[in-house]
């Protein structure tokens, strides 16, 4: 009926085993919750722990200078793990402006 | 000689190189441009002085693109502009897809007229506009807007500096705005409608991918898809980096050629006409190239694949370094300044390793000798990622000063997820514009392939001695 290329044969295969993949993929998901742990990536992928991360891999973000980074680690030894990421703008030296731009680096469990 | 475009090309090249090393006077190009053309008109049967004309000629309209380049337009804003404070009234329309960062706006205002105190009168030119507040905008609103103008601040070196950056793209001023009053927008529209149309497009296919997918597939998805990266988080880039594959994160030749394929495959599926249909086809990628941004690479890719539809249409066989050099001529001629953009030298230099050095890898290696197909597949992968890391690594030891082994190991991983990517993340759009009930289970497989590959580039960047900077 149509004068597919064999390319074109592969792709529709292709097409039609991921919405196959799919579907078997959601009925797990909805049997089992830690299935969904392959489709939503963790937040470590995308963004750093603020209560774990070290001074080093604070300076290595190159978005905090190397005073801040001591005073980040310094307030954290001084009161305990934050508790929010909000907690940063106690830290000297970030204000409103800088905490837009850290909250998106950053994450707190 | 058979590649007589492609070698022009690059005598066109060279004089822009030239040109801005030494200082040259523009008049003084030109006379020499026109004894060249005398000599090539009066050496017309003799082949290798002709030969030699012509490429000389190249040489002095690339020195001479690039001179004129410099030359501001008589009615170019900045000629009219004193930096001492003035409130300027700018008329004129959003020439940009609106940028929103944090709590800022940005975008190029592509100026009309322009008003001071009584005096009014008609210019050219673009502004970067610089909003202290996120305001809804689109590409093509027509605004007034009243600021004060400055020259864009040199950051870095002097050489390479963020003015430069900007002057290369034709802005030589900025606007900061505080408040929203001063924003006055006009009724009419600006702007050409097919890039509306495009950008329409693009909000659609946008829509539909943060729908079916969890925000950081989203962002990354789009991003390969689109050639939106402001939703990619800042360590999920900076991990690319350093894995040198971050350019799955842009929109290249490999998603043009997708789009390509899945227009010509629908358009087979209902009958169209072999003609009718290679025409749709560029006429598709026109419009994806200008949804996704029109970035050199994308400009690259689609010039290309029209020079190989083209040459499809009138049954001929295309060489691959005339096309490549045909896409870079049209960029190059259209802004001469882009031979010195990173992007650029990144995007032609990797494809012109890729075409140069596989074939000849290949026959070194014996590659084809190998019986076992899969095991060729990957040796295959694996020579094309080296061809392409060899191709950059001055670049981007260069630029970055970064140089990353595990770059090979790293592309040859996740470089064939990328494919399965962006081959789902199409159809997931398509499918979600057109038949929304499979776009849940195609967004499931996008999703786990993303994360996939997400942890693949985490494990990498963790191997010791993956990456260094100098």
């Amino acid at each position: 009926m149509f004068n597919f290329t064999p390319e074109e044969k592969k792709v529709i295969l292709f097409l039609l085993i991921i919405a196959f993949c799919g579907i078997i993929l959601n009925n797990l998901a909805k049997l089992n919750c830690h299935i969904k742990k392959l489709f939503c990536p963790q937040v470590s992928l995308a963004k750093l722990d603020l209560n774990n991360i070290s001074l080093e891999e604070l300076i290595k973000t190159r978005c905090l200078s190397l005073k801040t980074s001591q005073r980040i680690i310094a307030y954290r030894l001084q009161h305990g793990n934050f508790s929010s990421l909000e907690g940063l703008k106690e830290v000297k030296g970030i204000g409103e402006q800088r905490y837009d731009k850290l909250k998106e680096l950053f994450f707190v469990e | 000689m058979k590649r007589l475009f492609a070698a022009s090309t690059l005598f066109y090249c060279l004089g822009i190189i030239l040109v801005s090393c030494a200082k040259i006077n523009f008049w003084l190009i030109f006379g020499l441009g026109i004894i060249t053309f005398a000599a090539a008109c009066l050496s017309f049967r003799n082949k290798f002085i002709f030969m030699i004309s012509v490429f000389f000629l190249a040489l002095i309209l690339g020195a001479l693109s690039l001179k004129n380049s410099y030359t501001r337009h008589k009615c170019q804003i900045s000629n009219f502009v004193s930096y001492n404070d003035v409130v300027y009234n700018l008329s004129g329309f959003v020439d940009s897809e609106p940028e929103i960062k944090g709590k800022h706006t940005f975008f190029v205002f592509r100026v009309q007229e322009v008003q001071v105190d009584k005096l009014r009168w008609s210019c050219c030119g673009n502004v970067l506009v610089r909003l202290d507040f996120p305001q809804s905008l689109n590409y093509a609103d027509s605004l007034i807007l009243q600021g004060a103008l400055r020259r864009p601040y040199v950051f870095s070196s002097a050489s390479c500096s963020y003015r430069d950056y900007l002057s290369r793209q034709g802005i030589y001023l900025v606007m900061h705005i505080k408040n929203s009053l001063q924003i006055i927008p006009q009724l009419h529209k600006g702007g050409s409608r097919l890039i509306i149309f495009s950008f329409w497009l693009r909000s659609k296919m946008d829509e539909v991918i943060s729908k079916y997918l969890p925000d950081l597939p989203a962002g990354i998805l789009s991003a390969m898809v689109l050639g939106q990266r402001k939703a990619i988080p800042w360590l999920v880039n900076n991990s690319m980096v350093k894995s040198g594959t971050v350019h799955i994160l842009v929109v290249s030749g490999f998603n043009v050629g997708i789009v390509a394929f899945i227009v010509n495959l629908l358009l087979k599926i209902i009958r169209i006409r072999r003609k009718a249909r290679i025409i749709l086809v560029a006429i598709c990628l026109l419009i994806y190239c200008l949804a996704t941004g029109a970035t050199n690479p994308v400009i690259r890719a689609t010039v290309m694949g029209l020079i190989f539809l083209l040459a499809y249409i009138l049954k001929r066989n295309p060489d691959m370094y005339n096309s490549l050099a045909g896409a870079a001529l049209f960029i190059l001629i259209i802004n001469p300044r882009q031979l010195f953009d990173v992007g650029f030298q990144l995007s032609f230099s990797s494809v012109l390793a890729i075409v140069y050095l596989y074939p000849k890898l290949e026959r070194i290696l014996r590659i084809d000798s190998c019986k076992i197909k899969i095991l060729r597949f990957i040796a295959e992968g694996c020579l094309v990622s080296f061809c392409a890391w060899l191709g950059t690594i001055g670049i981007i030891a260069y630029n970055f000063r970064i140089i990353a082994p595990i770059t090979v190991l790293a592309n040859i991983l996740i470089v064939p997820l990328a494919t399965l990517i962006t081959l789902c993340g199409f159809t997931l759009v398509l499918c979600g514009l057109f038949c929304p009930f499979l776009a849940g289970f195609l967004s499931t497989t996008t999703a786990m392939l993303i994360t996939l590959l997400l942890n693949v580039n985490s494990v990498a960047i963790k191997i010791p001695g993956a990456y260094f900077y100098f």
